[in-house]
């Protein structure tokens, strides 16, 4: 079995020769090539090389085109502040000033912003490993978005204050991300991975997310099934356990939890859905390879009878964290 | 008649409900009441009831926000113009550290402190270690707030400690919080506590020598 048939037949419960590794490896692989990580987030094809070479050094079963949680709104207008060896942070919020909405501009991602680099990125790396393996792109998700566009603070004030205003924002969101990721699956990605931490139980209410932010993913995965993801894969980081029941409805395939939800609980609320997770991330930096291999042993053993699992971290594994560590965890699955 | 509309403010805060609360303080004050009077039986009051309710599983940024801004608001009634006026329990020195331009949680630790009467200096994002010991130096705190979102600023986190005790600030204790450092241990992070929430944060600085309401 390839990478790709593999992680196949874990969405769909079946026999595979072994459990599917993802190493939720982004800045990471840049600090592994002895790249600066300023340098990895804009140049498609440097990002591409090392994710390439980081593949090789790992052995897991998917590589990412992920830059950072800013292209979408540095290409709407947000001004970023780039840094040596950091990801990139916003300086100046396009819609800080709650302006007027019908001034926003709907990025075009085959030239705004760093959006063509990232789309260059998913052309390498597709053109290199075909389906062997698996190839994510990524998008925000809406809220996430939205608070990347005006400040989480301001976003959630905002959604209090001004609930109609909020809404046209919420969609002007789901546009931008519904154009990204149908340009990302166009370009070679096998789906682009939603990451939408804002939407945390910990973040909002999940009547909120029921109401506002789950019609909206359901539009964006419909979207990207139609234009051929092989399936939707979602993102939202912290004690997720309150909304995963809403996953299904929104047509998530891969549902990733996070350290802090408990694995029974995950499977309980999600029987028929692939889940990814769920390591503790510093534990990439602040464990022992010896430490690794028993947690991921364990979480192997919990989904053993199941199936439908994908060894993961709970989130993005930091960019300092120690190779030896990441080995650990692709090996405990062989 | 003063009861009915105490509980109107507490309510009002609860639910993050800013003009509410400020209306309610308004008409609090033009009844006579004094402003102790409506901090302990109002303020107090609802952040107390807005402890109990934020358990972990029911902890979200968007309500404590909101009751946290309804909080501020009504405070800014009673003390117009001037914070130093707000009765100062003692000083905590809050900063995100330099690389971490995240503060959301850094601000709402400040509102929940500053709710419950502590003088609350906020070095703001992005802040270098060495600044933010100068503060401490000089502020003379019962304790320091480290927030922090990323993983990279950690190594900084355990030089807080280190170098306030060298330079012979042993007395102030250092917290931290957010989502990468809630992560860690106290001894990995070399911190005194790491709070699951701004809460937890609150009731450690209340254990603190002068930090008990």
């Amino acid at each position: 079995m390839n990478s790709l048939e593999r992680i196949h037949a874990a969405l769909l419960f079946q026999p595979h020769d072994r459990v599917p590794v993802i190493a939720q490896v982004f800045g990471h692989a840049a600090i592994l090539a002895g790249v600066d990580l300023k340098a990895y987030v804009q140049d498609g094809a440097v990002l591409a090389a090392c994710q390439r070479d980081a593949l090789a050094y790992y052995d897991y079963d998917a590589v990412f085109a992920l830059m950072d949680t800013s292209v979408e709104t540095e290409a709407v207008g947000s001004v970023l502040d780039y840094r040596t060896n950091a990801y990139p942070t916003v300086q100046a919020y396009v819609f800080a000033k709650h302006d007027d909405l019908a001034q926003l501009h709907l990025p075009d991602p085959q030239c705004d912003g760093r959006m063509p680099e990232l789309l260059k990125a998913i052309r390498i790396l597709r053109h290199a490993v075909g389906n062997e393996v698996l190839v994510v792109g990524c998008v925000l998700g809406p809220m996430t978005l939205v608070s990347q566009l005006m400040s989480l603070q301001e976003a959630l004030y905002f959604a209090i204050d001004a609930p109609e205003q909020f809404i046209q924002l919420l969609d002007f969101a789901t546009r931008v991300i519904i154009r990204f990721g149908v340009a990302q699956l166009e370009a070679g990605a096998h789906l682009p991975i939603i990451f939408e931490p804002s939407s945390s139980p910990e973040v909002i209410p999940a009547a909120f997310f029921r109401e506002l932010i789950l019609p909206r993913l359901k539009t964006i995965c419909s979207t990207f099934t139609q234009a051929g993801a092989i399936c939707n894969w979602l993102h939202i980081a912290g004690k997720s356990t309150p909304i995963l029941p809403f996953y299904p409805e929104a047509g998530v395939g891969i549902a990733n939890f996070d350290f802090s939800v408990d694995p029974a609980s995950a499977m309980q609320a999600l029987p028929q859905t692939c889940l990814d997770g769920n390591l503790k991330p510093l534990a990439f930096v602040d464990a022992s390879p010896a430490f690794i291999a028993e947690e991921a042993t364990h979480l192997l053993q919990h989904f053993a009878q199941r199936g439908g699992f994908i060894l993961s971290s709970g989130c993005e594994i930091p960019p300092e964290a120690r190779p030896e560590n990441i080995t650990a965890l692709v090996q405990a699955a062989r | 008649m003063h009861n009915a509309l105490m509980q109107k403010l507490v309510q009002a805060l609860i639910d993050g409900d800013q003009a509410t609360a400020v209306a309610q303080t308004h008409q609090l004050q033009a009844a006579g009441l004094a402003r102790e009077a409506i901090i302990t039986d109002g303020i107090e009051a609802a952040m107390t009831q807005l402890d109990a309710r934020c358990t972990v599983e029911q902890f979200n940024l968007l309500e404590i926000m909101l009751a946290g801004r309804a909080v501020m608001s009504a405070m800014k009634v009673l003390y117009p113009g001037d914070a130093a006026m707000f009765p100062s329990q003692g000083t905590i020195i809050l900063a995100s550290l330099e690389g971490d331009v995240h503060d959301l949680g850094k601000n709402i630790l400040k509102m929940v402190l500053t709710a419950k009467g502590y003088r609350v200096v906020d070095c703001g994002k992005d802040c270098p270690v060495d600044r933010l010991i100068a503060t401490a130096r000089q502020e003379a705190p019962l304790a320091v707030g480290i927030s922090g979102l990323i993983t990279t600023v950690i190594p900084q986190v355990r030089q807080v400690r280190t170098k306030m005790h060298a330079l012979g600030l042993t007395q102030i204790k250092v917290m931290a919080g957010g989502a990468a450092l809630k992560q860690a241990t106290v001894q990995s992070l070399q911190v005194d506590f790491i709070g699951e929430t701004a809460f937890d944060c609150l009731h450690y600085v209340e254990t603190l020598p002068g930090g008990a309401l």
